[in-house]
């Protein structure tokens, strides 16, 4: 007889996620993952002005806002028969990156952390240790008896704000899946940096800030092209703030990735799912090109690391599982509908407002992991050379041991500073653009017809947006989010979702505190 | 000097931030929420009288959101002042940053609102949603309307944070198959009497809860019932939401001498002309966004190049867009009888050549208040009374 838990609300990621399980012999035997909340962002684009998509649709995610904007915007492009200007192209892509990083660093250090790390635990940390360990793992150091002594105000304060659930016979400090070998003194030191990464990721935000007005919700790249006029002054505001997040990126978040990763090698063995991973890329070079990109499309199959171009005609979304209009089933976003109609949450029929999409028949992991790897096997260069000195850090050259949640963790903090690197190299190749004369940024064209579809890769995964304008206005829109594509159900053949399969081989310590299964669950920054 | 300050002082020096820089964030938020200098050492004694003592316990509910509020809070933190702030604040629920996951979560919201009745905040992010009996956002199992029912009645006050809380925001706008609204209305048809604030802007701005926090906790105007006559009829702090974008816009000059852009990437972007042409909300939009602007003051809108989208519009979606092709009314130098001067047929196609000739007709002087009757306060546009009145947002 199996056990079962219920995680609901899974907290700490984007939204509304409820995770439920059954439990053999020490291991998740079966799986049902359910995104709770619908808004209906498709319904409300129809007969809306073509621009306006670009502002409306960035707003189904306050996290990922800019890569949702790019999608639309890509998508209105495509039906308008725009080519953007070359300067477009490097702005959008700074943008992007500085997005990625905030992204990254936020997850990583205030969302995931504290599943690795038992904060509690830092208080019994020897602040001299603290700082040789620092020196030795090659991380940067902080005040770390000033962050001690903050931790242990907080808990003698007997009021934990955001740390409730934490102590007392309920906490979970102290949890067996804890890596029990880990100093309290690394312990110590991710605490500190989990502080430090906040003014990090806001930092990362305030290049958005200043070439897209906002952040969350930013304003500059509409069809056509970008509002956004750089300047010399603006550039060098841009450019010392990247370099500044470069800097955290390379010189905290990477050796405290390879810090802490060794202290979890068993979690190379499971949470690897399907081994599916598509990657529509991200990141134009001129060439504008989707295979060109410098994180280029592909599909990777069944943990093959042969890559297969690929095409968005072979998307079909299920929703036998969810709850929309059941003759619906089955359709690529071109031609999609989102129609809800809500029954009950019965985890025989219908227990999600996710639809299930499928590649070929198959789900697909979309993400950093899904990036890196298909970029690792087309030989992308500098992806090719971290992702080898993370594989020599934990022992072996094998590639494959990455399809696993620790692969998974890794492969986001690792493709930061990939992308950290690009971007200052971006900010570079647009002053020289600026120098050279090439100063175009906006292409106007309204035809009254048209279809298109942006494909695009936001931090937690492949998304593409799909548009049909006739006359003038927005006939149809339909939206394919990394989300769907991890944490979607099962497919009208009861196939699991991604999220689902991952979970299922976990291993459980404790029923009634499923550590585990919420570290896979966030392990896509759902 | 007194522990407390002494404390507050090692919290500050902590976290880098030195007591110059915390007067002048005091005075910051004096200037925002309209309080003279005067009023600074009664803000900095506040602020350090409650660093010092007991934290005021909070809850964050999320509703039908995309967790853009909440990541605009997060980019307003330390070493920040506004952080220490936020601190004063003991988030004892708050699904995106904490620790606890299921049902330990739950369990501290219910005890928060059992230990602390009528003396905790809720803060609101995202739209009430009651569509499909309330299903479509299922909290722990069952609608989230039920969360709010537990926790709403129980609070000692609420603020709504961005334009879905405050009433719907995109969500609710057509063909709103999800049954979006605002807290405020919702609050209202479940009769719950809890004071709401509401901080429109999509997504909320950090520095509007900071100066709420201040002005709500520390000063005791919820206490003495002060904080409802700084409210407009919206539930809107006046302060913050009682002047227009155009009434404090950096390019407001441009305006003047009809110097506008009519295409993007433009000279006349480089320049930094008025984007009114290319459909700016700017002279309709109520918030003072050119004043604080956005993350941590790096930027704003405007300042990037975009006209303004009214973002902090009510049911902004459906009366903005499209958000480049006209403006929906101009508003500014409204008569003393309220007919205003809205040239309407005029805004629907305003273009470089119509935009221009308002200028020759003197147009851009009346908009700018300096002739005719002079500028009217804008308390409330006659489209929101009417608004108002049909019973669109409560």
């Amino acid at each position: 007889m199996a056990d079962k838990f219920v995680l609901d609300p899974i907290t700490r990621i984007e939204g509304h996620l409820r995770v439920e399980c059954e439990v053999t012999d020490g291991k998740i035997s079966n799986a049902w993952v359910s995104g709770t909340l619908f808004r209906g962002m498709e319904t409300v684009m129809k007969g809306r002005a073509p621009s306006d998509a670009f502002y409306i649709a960035q707003r189904i995610c306050g996290v990922c806002p800019i890569s949702h904007g790019h999608a639309s915007t890509m998508s209105a492009e495509s039906a308008m028969g725009i080519t953007i200007p070359n300067g477009a192209r490097i702005v959008r892509n700074i943008i992007e990156a500085a997005q990625y990083l905030h992204s990254h660093i936020l997850w990583f250090y205030t969302l995931a952390a504290l599943d690795y790390i038992d904060p509690a635990k830092a208080l019994s940390a020897n602040i001299a240790d603290t700082y040789a360990l620092a020196e030795k793992a090659g991380t940067t150091s902080s005040d770390f008896a000033g962050v001690q002594k903050r931790l242990k105000a907080l808990v003698d304060g007997g009021n934990l704000s955001i740390f409730s659930g934490l102590l007392g016979p309920d906490g979970w400090s102290g949890h067996p899946a804890y890596a029990k070998d880990m100093p309290a003194e690394l312990v110590l030191i991710a605490v500190a940096h989990y502080l430090e990464a906040l003014e990090m990721q806001a930092e990362a935000t305030r290049v958005i800030a200043v070439m897209g007005g906002k952040f969350p919700h930013f304003m500059t790249s509409i069809p056509g092209g970008t509002a956004w006029m750089p300047t010399e002054e603006k550039l060098d505001d841009v450019l010392f703030r990247l370099l500044k997040v470069k800097a955290f990126v390379d010189n905290t978040m990477i050796p405290d990735t390879l810090a802490i990763a060794p202290f979890y090698k068993a979690a190379l063995g499971f949470g690897g799912g399907h081994g599916n991973f598509l990657a529509w890329g991200v990141f134009n070079d001129p060439s504008m090109e989707g295979s060109k990109r410098y994180l280029p499309q592909g599909a990777l199959f069944a943990g093959s690391l042969a890559p297969v171009d690929t095409s968005p005609d072979k998307i079909k979304e299920d929703v036998s599982h969810a709850w929309f209009n059941q003759a619906d089933t089955g359709l690529n976003p071109a031609s999609g509908k989102t129609e809800p109609v809500w029954t009950d949450y019965n985890l025989d029929k219908q227990y999600t407002w996710a639809k299930a999409p499928r590649y070929d028949g198959k789900p697909m992991e979309a993400g950093p992991l899904s990036r890196m790897l298909v970029a690792y096997v087309r030989g992308v260069e500098p992806v090719k050379a971290i992702v080898d000195k993370a594989l020599a850090a934990l022992g072996t050259n094998d590639p494959t041991v990455l399809v696993s949640l620790l692969g998974r963790v890794a492969a986001r903090n690792l493709e930061s500073a990939v992308v950290a690197e690009w971007s200052i190299e971006w900010c570079n190749e647009l002053i020289a653009a600026l120098k050279g004369g090439d100063v175009k940024f906006f292409e106007e064209k309204t035809p009254d017809k048209g279809a298109g579809a942006g494909l695009w890769e936001a931090p937690r995964g492949a998304l593409g947006h799909w548009m049909t304008i006739e006359s003038g206005r927005i006939a149809e829109y339909q939206v394919c989010t990394p989300s769907t594509w991890n944490m979607g159900g099962r497919s009208d053949d009861g196939t699991p979702g991604v999220m689902e399969q991952a979970l299922i081989g976990t291993p459980v310590a404790d029923v009634t505190k499923p550590l585990e299964a919420a570290r896979i669950a966030r392990s896509f920054d759902p | 000097m007194t522990n407390e300050v002494r404390a507050f002082e090692d919290r500050l020096a902590e976290r880098g931030v030195s007591r110059r820089d915390f007067l002048k964030f005091c005075g910051s938020v004096a200037a925002m929420l309209g309080l003279s200098e005067a009023m600074v050492p009664q803000i900095a004694a506040a602020v350090e009288a409650a660093a010092a003592s007991k934290l005021t316990p909070a809850v964050w509910l999320d509703g039908g959101l995309c967790t853009g509020c909440t990541e605009s809070t997060a980019q307003s933190t330390n070493p920040d002042v506004a952080g220490i702030v936020l601190d004063i604040l003991s988030m004892n629920y708050m699904e995106t940053i904490m620790y606890a996951t299921g049902d330990v979560a739950e369990a501290a919201l219910k005890k928060t609102v059992e230990d602390f009745k009528g003396k905790f905040i809720m803060v609101y992010e995202g739209s009430v949603m009651t569509g499909f009996e309330g299903n479509a956002l299922r909290v722990a199992g069952k609608p989230g309307l039920e969360q709010i029912k537990e926790v709403a009645p129980n609070a000692a006050a609420i603020i709504a944070v961005g334009s879905c809380a405050v009433d719907g925001g995109w969500v609710k706008s057509e063909p709103n198959l999800v049954g979006a609204m605002g807290i405020s209305e919702y609050l209202k048809q479940e009769n719950i009497k809890t004071p709401v604030i509401n901080l429109p802007t999509c997504p909320v701005n950090p520095e509007w809860i900071v100066a709420m926090v201040i002005d709500v906790l520390l000063l005791g105007k919820l206490e003495n019932g002060e904080i409802l006559k700084e409210l407009d009829e919206f539930g809107r702090p006046k302060l913050i939401f009682g002047q227009t974008i155009h009434d404090n816009c950096p390019r407001r000059g441009h305006f003047e001498n009809g110097e506008f852009v009519y295409k993007f990437g433009s000279a006349e972007e480089v320049k930094g002309y008025c984007l009114y042409a290319v459909g700016c909300k700017g002279p309709q939009t109520y918030t003072n966004c050119p004043i604080v602007r956005w993350n941590n003051q790096a930027s704003w809108c405007v300042e990037s190049g975009s006209p303004c989208i009214g973002c902090g519009d009510f049911n902004w979606v459906d009366e903005n867009a499209p958000f480049l092709g006209r403006t929906r009314r101009i508003g500014i130098g409204m008569a003393k009888n309220g007919a205003g001067y809205n040239p309407g047929s005029v805004a629907a196609v305003a273009g470089g050549v119509v935009a221009g000739a308002l200028v020759v007709h003197g147009f851009g002087m009346a908009a700018a208040g300096r002739i005719g009757e002079g500028p009217a306060t804008e308390e409330m546009k006659d489209y929101d009374k009417k608004r108002m009145k049909k019973g669109g947002d409560k």
